[in-house]
């Protein structure tokens, strides 16, 4: 099945910005930031359809994952 | 400290301490015993010890000293091992009652080693004199030795114009400063201690670092202590194979990658959280009232790119390499001269939240400010006021009437402010918004400017003990996580996100990003300052240090329920374009305080000294 898959800030300019992104219908979110080929460490928050999502959750059809990378600072 | 000894006795070991009186010109030195674990691990740990044995109800008073001091780690091979520390009663930091509350600043560069190599350990600036003066600290054949020197050829001078007219006379020295915001004391509330990097003696640019918050740099100026010189030999400490592994770990660790160039592969400074922010519309805007709209894209990485040259550079030999400096391009396209620093406060609250949006206005906004040696968060969050005052109230505007996005009134009010022209926003937005009588959206907390995060996302602010600062790391804690019950912030607040001190404690910058219990900083601490401590014993040091800072709040007479707030435009009329979860209401907050007071005011039992012993 398909979703679509943003990425933010570090991990746009590793990768892309946007892109359609096939998947198994029970692949988990960790799963599908290693199919990307990105470290599971380089991210810190993950949001599916806008909201805060877990590594081990699983997503549908035509969802929108958002991959943003660690924050910090101060 | 005078003993490496490998103990967690903290008795056992003893730092250094010179007493100046600014007054009488005496200097005083003394082999101090280490009374808790606080004072052995440094930083506001132990100078908050000190602060909490006086009496202290101004801030401009000849008692109220300027504390100068290390964390254990500061002068060693650790990388980042080299912050510095001033400590004082605030000028800006006030509680209801008009007492000053106790603050800390620190800064990076080479300062703090050098002055750690002098040999000292913790100066402590008394009284004031009545003439310009400078310290000079340095090593002599008999141990630290320490001067008072005439400073008129100082006056008047920029922090980085000070530091570079003492490099002339002191080649071998690094250097902390004030600016005109600190010589203008009276006027000027948040001057800042600007403090040399290698960069900038070499290149001559103003690459400085800067101990902004909280007006460390005002109260130098009160005192008339114009700079601090640190004259000493380098001693790099050995790299053993086990300090090459703690730094290959810090480097590697999570926390600190992300504050790497973004070349190698790291997110390239605390610039990248604009752009991951973004995503919630969680970048403050217009005096923290994000539109919902893309203005700050062009504030994004690859949009600044596109105009200025961006180099990561660093502290004396730290790896992190957090500064983004941006310049100019040449015509031909080579580098051209320094246009100023830029990362996320400045960048935030010098562009977006003042409505400016271009660059190389906001470079020139930043670069000013510097100069000045003002806090850019205390003076950004002001002004940002300023601007949404004038916003609402179009027919009796403020001061030059500047609104958002005019960069011309904009740059008038920064250069009158810190030339000590413009009280009305050089002592703060608390201040400034108890005259006009409009407080909702005067963002700070307990008299200190917010930083670039909204309230709206972080009800952690409200214990945050340097008040406003990022002393509670719980800023990110919405974005990042999504966590909004009253549990998982009771939770936040009372274990990890006090713990965030810690850093302020032992010598390190933050942006190592693990946790202060951490195996990389209990093995930090026995390599290079050969002192065993277990993870446990440090944890609870710094929830001491931290308790014994809320403990002293109280006492100079914080109000555990009115002054521990948000601004209350947060709750009263919540931001409907940031779609990040709504939560804080008043009832929430209200229900917060009391579970977080339930978890800590037993624990500040008995942990301030009594006054005057
Ligand atoms: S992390 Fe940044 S501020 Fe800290 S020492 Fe390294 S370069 Fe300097």
């Amino acid at each position: 099945m398909q979703i679509k898959v943003k990425l933010y800030a570090s991990l746009r300019r590793q990768k892309f910005d946007e892109a359609d992104w096939e998947i198994t219908p029970d692949q988990k979110i960790a799963s599908i930031v290693e199919q990307l080929g990105l470290a599971r460490q380089d991210v810190g928050t993950v949001l599916v359809n806008g909201l805060h999502a877990g590594w081990d959750e699983t997503v549908a059809e035509g969802d929108v994952v958002s991959l943003l990378p660690r924050m910090g600072g101060g | 400290m005078s003993e490496k000894t490998i103990s967690n006795n903290p008795e056992s070991v003893v730092y250094k301490r010179c007493t100046v009186d600014l007054a009488s010109g005496t200097t005083t030195f003394a082999q101090v015993p280490c009374k808790n674990l606080e004072d052995v691990l440094g930083g506001f740990g132990r100078s908050f010890q000190i602060l909490a044995e006086r009496d202290i109800a101004e801030a401009y008073c000849p008692e109220n000293p300027v504390i100068l001091n290390t964390g254990l780690l500061t002068g060693t091979s650790i990388m980042t091992g080299m912050r510095s520390y001033f400590s004082g009663y605030s000028p800006l930091k006030k509680s209801g009652t008009g007492r000053p509350g106790a603050m800390w600043s620190t800064g990076s560069g080479n300062f703090g080693n050098k002055f750690k190599w002098t040999g000292l350990d913790e100066v402590i600036f008394e009284n004031r004199s009545d003439k310009p003066v400078y310290a000079l600290l340095k090593e002599g054949e008999n141990g630290p030795e320490v001067e008072l020197k005439p400073a008129d050829h100082l006056i008047g001078l920029t922090g980085h114009g000070k530091i570079m007219a003492l490099y002339q006379e002191y080649p071998e020295a690094h250097f902390a400063a004030i600016g005109p915001a600190g010589e203008n004391w009276e006027n000027n509330y948040m001057g800042a201690v600007v403090m040399s990097t290698d960069n900038e003696l070499k290149s001559g640019e103003p690459k400085s670092r800067f101990a902004g918050r909280g007006g460390m740099g005002s109260l130098m100026g009160y005192k008339n202590l114009l700079a601090v010189v640190a004259l000493s030999s380098d001693k790099l400490q050995k790299i053993t194979p086990e300090i090459r592994d703690v730094n290959r770990d810090i480097l590697k660790s999570g926390g600190s990658a992300r504050f790497q160039p973004a070349s190698q592969g790291g997110g390239g400074g605390t610039w990248a959280n604009i752009e991951v922010l973004q995503v919630f519309h969680a970048v403050p805007l217009n005096n923290f009232r994000p539109k919902g709209n893309d203005d700050v894209e062009r504030l994004f990485r690859d949009e600044v790119e596109k105009e200025f040259d961006i180099a990561t550079e660093a502290c004396h030999r730290c790896g992190i390499r957090c500064h983004n400096n941006l310049f100019y391009k040449n015509e031909d396209g080579s580098r051209g001269k320094l246009a100023a620093k830029f990362d996320f406060e400045p960048l935030i609250l010098f562009g977006s939240n003042l409505g400016v949006h271009e660059p190389a206005k906001v470079c020139d906004l930043i670069h000013r400010c510097d100069l000045l040696g003002m806090d850019a968060i205390s003076l950004g969050t002001t002004i940002s006021y300023v601007l949404d005052y004038n916003e609402r109230h179009p027919e009796k505007p403020l001061f030059n009437g500047a609104t958002f996005g005019d960069y011309d009134k904009i740059t008038e009010l920064i250069e009158d402010a810190g030339r000590g022209k413009l009280p009305g926003i050089a002592r703060g937005v608390k201040r400034l918004s108890e005259e006009t009588g409009e407080t909702s959206y005067a963002m700070h907390v307990k008299g200190l400017e917010l930083p670039a995060y909204l309230p709206d996302t972080n009800p952690g602010y409200m214990f945050a003990i340097a008040g406003g600062h990022m002393s509670m790391g719980t800023h990110m804690m919405l974005a990042k996580e999504g966590k909004h019950s009253l549990e998982e912030w009771t939770q936040a607040i009372t274990t990890g996100g006090l713990l965030q001190v810690g850093y302020d404690m032992i010598g390190l910058c933050k942006f190592v990003g693990v946790g202060i219990g951490h195996d990389i900083i209990v093995r930090a601490l026995k390599e290079a300052a050969g002192l065993e401590i277990a993870s446990a014993d440090i944890v609870a040091a710094v929830r001491r240090a931290y308790l014994r800072g809320l403990a002293l709040e109280l006492r100079q007479g914080f109000h555990e329920e009115k002054e521990y707030t948000l601004p209350a435009q947060v709750m009263d009329a919540p931001n409907p374009k940031v779609t990040l979860p709504k939560f804080i209401t008043n009832e929430f907050l209200a229900e917060l305080r009391q579970r977080v007071w339930s978890v800590f005011k037993p624990e500040m039992e008995g942990l301030l000294p009594v006054q005057g012993e």
